[in-house]
Order: C-alpha cells, then structure tokens, then sequence
C-alpha cells in the first residue's frame, strides 16, 4: 500500500482488511492517485486513475443534467471482478475511491466497509492547510539535465 | 493541480492537448509514445469511436526521470476535438496544469482554430481558470503541407497567440516539432512547481 498523506494508511488499511478487496485507488476528482493497494506498475495506477476519474466526471454530469445531485456510487460485475467506483467529500475536497474485488469478497462487504472508510477518512484528515513546502533550490538545473535527457536534446 | 508526494518523492503533473477536431493532438500522443523508451511511459490509453475519432480522451503516462530527488511523472491527455463533444471537453480539463493549444495551420480551418480557442478559454473559466494564468504553449501543426495551402506559425502567432507564449511548427506525422513542444510544456509547468506557487 502506497499513500501520499501518511493520515490515509490507518484508514485505507482497515478498509483492505475487511473488504478483502484486490485492489483499491484513492485519487483526486482530476485523476491524480493518493493512495493505492494492489497495483504493481505506477503506469497502471496512472491509467486506472485516469479512467475512474473520467467515469466519476462523467456520471457527475449526467447528473447535473438531471438536476439531481450526484451519484454517490456505481458499480460493474464481471466474470472474475467486480468494480466499485464512489466520490466522496473530504476535509481536503472531493476524492474518488476505486475498488476491484473477487469472489473472496462482495458488492455489499465492499460498500459497507467503504462507507466506514469515508468515515475514518474525514476524522483523521488533518485540519490545518497543507504546508506549502518548495522544491529544492538545485530543481532547475536538474530539471533541465533531464529533459535533455528525455529529449535527447 | 500538480501532485507533490513529499513522502514518497513523486510530482505528477497534467498536460492537456486542446485543439479544434483533427488538428492532430492524437497523433502527438501516438508519435510520443513511438518514440520514449517503454520504461520512461505506460500504455496509450484511448477512448475513440469506430472511426479513431478521440470520443472522451486520450491518456498516456509518461516519467522524467528523477528531478531533484523526486520521480516526475506527466500525464498527457488529449480532448475531443469535435464540436459536439464539449461536456467531455471540459471535464478533461479538470485540474490541468499546463495546455497544449494544437492548432491547424491550413488556411480553411483558420476559423476552426480561433473557436476552439474561445471554446477553450471558457471551458477553463467553467473551472474557475483564467487562460492568461495557466502554462500554455502553441503548436502549429501540419507546415509540411503545400505553403499555398497553409499560414506561416508568423501568422498564426499573430491571429491565436494573444499571450505571446511560446510557439513551434510542426509536423506530427514526421515528429518535426513534437517533442520540442512537449519540452516547452513541461518547463513552463515545472518551473511553475519549483517557484512553490502550486505545491500541494
């Protein structure tokens, strides 16, 4: 498991342990990843996030469109998996959370464990502002090294 | 917004390709991920119709290498370009750090160009952006067509570049110009993050 605020771990932990999900992706309503479980390449986190991210936005509009507020949820049964895809508000604004699960688990075990995860998710998110730490003076430079890199220029 | 995981060591950054239909911001994608090694990019992602035609969008994960002790990443999206698709349009722009304006440089889509620019400005604005604030970059796609048939980038800079920000010719089915524009994004939108403003 990989989170980008420490305070995600406990709560992400836990829900791992009781939904006995496969994989499972915090990420921002833009597609950007806060934590993860299960997936081995950043790469694929990336994609995953990506599309989760389209889907959420997408539901969102319909919604809109409807003058009915947002679906709080959706979810896909496959043959092997099923998908669980759900926004949510926290302290820091509104996440996505992403859950593939096997047959060890189920639909219900995963919304029920993932409502307690929004739950522990908004008491252990920090409530000052994040600090606004700066890149290293030496960012520049380096940066430039490895576009020339990259670009081979 | 630009992730910083100070944890781990991670920035990913968005970019997004915007562009009137055709004006080849898929095929920036398809050249770009010819052409990186496989363990600097992930899969290309694409959501088109039975006719290629990008239907919601084009992703492709792409790494820097480390900068500063920290991995950078860049997720490259590009919109749908045709007129119709605008809800998806404005929802890939969710949280872009940086745009790649994809203009085509043949004369008859001159028109084409200005309103998917103006579409573009407002679709920001809808987010809450304002254009002028936000890393972006032109790029004049197809100038290996006959000239008669095309403007010089002189002139699109001076019909479309209304900020004066950087601006290159290219070609994308040869990959003249593709990188060259993929580098100055991502300086403007690292040098952005290194001058602390966006850091989360």
């Amino acid at each position: 498991m990989r989170a980008v605020e420490p305070w995600v771990e406990g709560p992400l932990a836990a829900f791992l342990d009781e939904s006995a999900a496969r994989l499972t992706l915090l990420m921002t309503s833009a597609g950007q990843v806060l934590a993860q479980h299960g997936f081995t390449r950043a790469f694929d986190v990336m994609s995953a996030a990506a599309l989760g991210a389209g889907i959420m936005a997408s539901t969102d509009e319909l919604a809109r469109l409807m003058d009915a507020p947002p679906f709080r949820a959706l979810a896909h049964q496959g043959v092997q998996h099923g998908l669980f895809l759900s926004g949510f508000d926290t302290p820091q604004g509104r996440w996505i959370g992403l859950v593939v699960f096997g047959p060890e688990s189920s639909l219900g075990l995963v919304q029920l464990f993932f409502q307690r995860l929004v739950a522990d998710l908004a008491k252990q998110a920090p409530t000052e502002a994040p600090s606004n730490r700066v890149l290293g003076s030496d960012f520049e430079d380096e940066l430039n090294a490895s576009l020339r890199t990259l670009f081979g220029q | 917004m630009s992730l910083v995981n100070f944890t781990s060591r991670e920035i990913t950054c968005k970019i997004v390709y915007y562009g009137p239909g055709r004006s080849g911001k898929t095929s920036n994608l398809q050249y770009i991920y010819g052409r990186v090694p496989e363990a600097r990019r992930g899969r290309m992602v694409s959501l088109a119709t039975k006719g290629d035609r990008t239907l919601f969008f084009d992703f492709l994960p792409l790494e820097l290498g480390t900068i500063s002790g920290f991995v950078t990443r860049f997720q490259l999206y590009t919109v749908p370009g045709q007129v119709y698709y605008n809800a998806t349009r404005k929802l890939v722009l969710q949280g872009a750090d940086g745009i790649v304006f994809v203009a085509d440089s043949q004369a008859r889509r001159f028109d084409d160009n200005l309103e998917s620019l103006q579409n573009l400005q407002e679709n920001l604005l809808a987010h809450g952006v304002d254009i002028r604030e936000l890393p972006l970059v032109y790029q004049y796609n197809k100038q290996d067509l006959p000239a008669d048939l095309i403007l010089g980038p002189d002139e699109l800079d001076d019909a479309l570049n209304f900020r004066a920000v950087q601006s290159f010719g290219a070609d994308c089915l040869s990959g003249n110009g593709v990188f060259e524009t993929l580098r100055g994004i991502s300086e403007l939108v690292l040098k952005r993050l290194a001058a602390g403003s966006r850091v989360a």
